[in-house]
């Protein structure tokens, strides 16, 4: 296949939607939801009117089957507006995924076909308090019983947790099998037993619902497990290799707004008689923000482009997670230094754009992790 | 019945334009559905849901021009035609071209923007309306059918009016006549399957432009601060009185 | 001929119709026509006050306002033949000059700066792209030319009156005027004030408009307003400056809690002097602003009628 970086008519068309909806509907009250750190519901209907929310459902479900493409170019867009708000949407698929990816035919139909009919969430329950990282060292339990599992456990930092609709929740069988010892369950919302606690006090994000979820003797129908026992973490590693490519255009889209700030700021703001933008040294830090967003973007479309091929892609997830949401970082740090003190205050929106984007480094495996990834790859030849 | 929306693509306001060669560059700018007629297609699809029948989108413009088209489309109007046309036309060169497809599709009322946001011209309601010899209504905020009619509200230069109108007729739009709805995403997925009919104008414009300017008036900035009102704005009214003498 | 269309409230001729009148005999020299004014009137028309600009003025009655009938009426006065056609810049103007201009084929300058003829063929400069661009346009007559207010100075009698020809009466009966919603006139035209104080949603609500229309009479303006303040029908429609509402271009433009929205600009952007008063120091309308102050309308605004009363002592 030849190279080709131009967007389809679709694609544009796509893009001019979540760009305006970014605009209208999310600009105008990222600030107010960042502040009350209060999940906007909203602007969730809002996404399931025009279409956008939880559209990677396939169309045969009542989906778009938005491809991983479509969902950067939209991605982009929705996180120039706010990270955190994006981080609902997104999360929401990251819970679809694993449906996607180990579901059968009738669990596809009974989870996935309701979150397209009305503002519905999903959610992926990996992270325990005691664990991140090493995922394989879940504490969750789940024992088989007849026809059900009964899970017992905690859950840490799961967002949209506590507004989904179901939960991707990864358990033990049994602790000694490590990786090859977990399940893949669907606990949907409102089971006995199961309960969501909000996290306050976000540094960032804090228009994204974030939740510690607790099990106590939760009886989950064997119907409700995604593939085979012993398959759960293959399902988790694998979905996450995906859905890290909307981190890194959630990242993009964060720096591509820290430029803009911090180029309206430069040729605003006059020191030593002339604007700010005409020194250098400010000049600099604007060029290299465009180096960054301009290769992050063409890897994260790259990291889509193999995914949507079918080809190999977990290296490029990681490597377009990893760089895109530091080049973010960066951007809004040096967003901030351009406005000096004014970059501090809540006037202005660049220190939020730190705020929210260092969760980029953080989330669906920490940057560390992303190069244990992209070292696995490249000693294994 | 049929509701036709005469559209075309133009910059957004908010985009940087430059001046390259004495003329507009718009390779920067990002291009969308003109507001002014979007109005025009919420107002053709409304109707439609209303009364049923068939909404069609006209444009006018080059070959991008297209994508505003699709947009509408994405929108819900059922079908499309392009009259291919580059750079600029006057508003009865561009009547010229759509008055013979008009004419054919025969519809029931015409809708097109108050202002173009590009060229900046009202005229273009009036235009198609003479060439269809139908009567216009310009400045619409509000539009109801009643059987051979319509009844509609309009801006004045002073004012505003209800009218009754014969239909088939051109109506303007105007703020106000209805909240456009998003192109969504079902929308922009069948809209790749509707049908746009290209249909190219050989006319020109009879009115040429010949140079294209930014000119930005240089604005004195002298900003005080209002802490004390009174004197603030005693210093203000001297300034206006002495300085500008404009008052 | 060079038909000059003269625009009136009932009982005189707007300001805008003199200027349009100093354009009409501009052409008139260089083509060597004579100018002929033509008085559409809803009931009432200055006819006296007309035929002193103008050897030969048309008039007719045709009752409540449509464009058809302007047209119509407009191009039974044209029917001797015109070079070019003038008229008032106005939205109403702009629509019955668009199906006059078709009807002619004729070239159509809409809202223009300045006109002038050249070689056979009229120039005029006039803005686009929202007001932030200026064009340099030519056409060949016949041609149909709209002219802006306030940029033109204004015509003066001919010191005779001109000869009145009754039009015969168009019949066009296809739109029926039901309602008028009749604002109440409060004095000068907002296009063709030479003063305009308009409030943003910094006014609060409708009640502080009240001061605004205190300091606009002092001024002997107009009031305007923003999108958002007639969205929120603090204000009625007609009075909106910007992309979807009234292009205005007067010597002062006063701007009373308004934040600077690019739509509001493309309305005022051309003003002589622009004055903006608002509590955000960061607000993007003084970065558009002549001179300015940093405070709170409801302080200041009463404080500036005080001192424009002091000074008017």
């Amino acid at each position: 296949m030849p190279i080709d970086f131009s967007l389809t008519e679709e694609q544009r068309q796509l893009q001019a939607l979540a760009r305006r909806f970014a605009k209208e509907v999310i600009l105008p009250v990222a600030q107010e939801y960042d502040e009350k750190e209060e999940v906007p519901w909203p602007v969730i209907e809002k996404l399931h009117e025009v279409g956008l929310l939880n559209a990677i459902i396939p169309e045969e479900y009542g989906g778009m089957g938005l491809k991983m493409l479509d969902e950067v170019i939209v991605g982009e867009e929705l996180a120039y507006a706010c990270m955190g708000i994006y981080t609902i949407p997104m999360a929401s698929d990251l819970g679809i995924t694993p449906v996607l990816l180990a579901g059968n035919e009738e669990q596809k139909r009974r989870f996935l076909k309701p979150l397209t009919e009305k503002p519905a969430l999903a959610a992926f329950a990996l992270s325990e308090p005691g664990n991140g990282s090493d995922a394989a060292a879940l504490k969750t339990r789940a024992v088989r019983q007849g026809d059900y599992y009964i899970l017992n456990g905690t859950k840490m930092w799961i967002s949209n947790g506590g507004e989904a609709e179901w939960v991707v929740v990864f358990a033990t069988l049994n602790p000694e099998l490590r990786h090859k010892g977990v399940v893949a369950l669907v606990v949907e919302k409102g089971t006995p037993g199961f309960s969501a606690v909000k996290i306050h006090g976000k540094m960032g994000q804090r228009a994204s619902g974030t939740y510690e979820l607790v099990f106590e003797e939760v009886k989950v129908p064997v119907q409700n497990r995604l593939g085979e026992e012993g398959e759960g973490f293959k399902i988790a590693m694998n979905t996450l290799n995906k859905t890290r490519i909307p981190v890194a255009a959630g990242s993009v889209g964060v720096a591509r707004r820290a430029l803009d700030e911090a180029k309206k700021y430069a040729k605003e703001r006059e020191a030593f008689g002339q604007p700010i933008a005409g020194f250098q040294a400010i000049q600099f830090k604007l060029a290299d923000m465009m180096i960054g967003i301009e290769t992050a973007r063409m890897y994260t479309y790259y990291a889509a482009w193999l995914a949507d091929q079918g080809l190999p892609h977990a290296h490029a997830s990681a490597i377009a997670k990893a760089y895109a949401s530091e080049i973010a970082f960066e951007a809004a740090n040096q967003a901030i230094q351009i406005h000096g003190g004014y970059g501090y205050v809540r006037e202005f929106p660049v220190e939020k754009l730190l705020r929210d984007v260092k969760l980029n480094q953080i989330y669906e495996g920490t940057n560390e992790i992303q190069r244990l990834i992209i070292a696995r790859h490249l000693l294994a030849e | 019945m049929k509701f036709v929306a005469v559209i075309r693509q133009v910059p957004d306001g908010e985009s940087r334009l430059r001046i390259q060669g004495d003329r507009v560059d718009l390779s920067g700018a990002t291009l969308i559905l003109d507001q002014m007629d979007e109005y025009g297609v919420e107002e053709a699809l409304r109707l439609k849901e209303k009364h049923g029948g068939e909404a069609i989108v006209v444009g006018f413009g080059p070959e991008r021009a297209e994508e505003a088209i699709r947009t509408a489309l994405a929108m819900g109007m059922d079908r499309g035609i392009h009259v291919v046309y580059e750079g600029y036309a006057d508003p009865v060169t561009v009547a010229e071209a759509l008055a013979p497809i008009l004419r054919e599709e025969s519809p029931t009322l015409i809708l097109t923007g108050g202002q173009q946001a590009d060229w900046d011209s009202q005229a273009l309601g009036g235009a198609l309306a003479e060439a269809l010899g139908m009567p216009v209504v310009a400045w619409t905020t509000a539009l109801e059918l009643e059987g051979e009619t319509a009844r509609a509200k309009h801006d004045l230069d002073e004012g505003a009016e209800w009218v009754r109108v014969r239909l088939p007729a051109v109506f303007t739009t105007q703020q106000g006549l209805n909240e456009p709805r998003y192109p969504t995403l079902p929308g922009i997925m069948k809209a790749k399957k509707k049908e746009i009919k290209k249909v190219a104008f050989q006319g020109a414009s009879r009115v040429e432009i010949l140079q294209e300017s930014i000119q930005e008036k240089t604005r004195l900035q002298k900003i005080l601060d209002g802490k004390d009102p009174v004197a603030a704005a005693e210093e203000l009214v001297r300034l206006l009185h002495e300085e500008a003498k404009v008052i | 001929m060079i038909l000059v269309v003269l625009d009136h409230d009932g009982n005189k001729l707007r300001k805008a119709s003199l200027e349009a009148l100093t354009r009409a005999r501009k052409l008139s020299e260089a083509f060597g026509e004579g100018v002929a004014g033509v008085l559409l009137a809803e009931g009432q028309a200055p006819v006296e006050e007309a035929r002193a600009y103008v050897e030969t003025l048309y008039v007719a009655e045709l009752g409540p306002y449509t464009a058809e009938k302007w047209a119509a009426g407009i191009l039974e006065a044209a029917k001797a033949g015109v070079k070019a056609i003038v008229a008032p810049s106005s939205r109403q103007s702009r629509t019955y000059m668009g199906r006059v201009a078709y009807a002619l084929k004729a070239g159509l300058l809409e809202d223009t700066l300045e006109s002038w003829a050249e070689g056979g063929e009229v120039y005029a400069t006039r803005y686009a792209y929202l007001n932030r661009v200026t064009q340099k346009v030519k056409t060949a007559p016949p041609v149909v030319l709209t002219v802006k207010p306030n940029t033109t100075p204004l015509a003066e009698p001919l010191g005779q009156a001109g000869q009145v020809v009754a039009l015969p009466i168009p019949p066009v009966p296809t739109v029926e005027v039901l309602e008028r919603v009749q604002e109440e006139k409060k004095g000068v035209s907002l296009t063709e004030a030479n003063v305009v104080v308009t409030g943003g949603r910094g006014m609060g609500g409708p009640e502080a408009f009240k001061e605004a229309e205190e300091l606009a009479a002092l001024l002997g303006g107009a009031v305007g307003a923003t999108r958002a303040v007639v969205d929120a029908g603090w204000r009625p429609y007609s009075e909106q400056v910007g992309q979807t509402g009234k292009t205005v271009q007067p010597s002062l433009y006063i701007a009373l809690g308004v934040s600077g929205a690019v739509q509001h600009l493309a309305g005022m952007n051309k003003s002589k002097y622009i004055v903006a008063v608002n509590k955000d120091p960061e607000a993007p309308i003084f970065k558009h602003a002549d001179y300015g102050i940093v405070g709170d309308v409801h302080q200041v605004l009463p404080a500036l009628i005080q001192a424009v009363k002091k000074l008017k002592d």
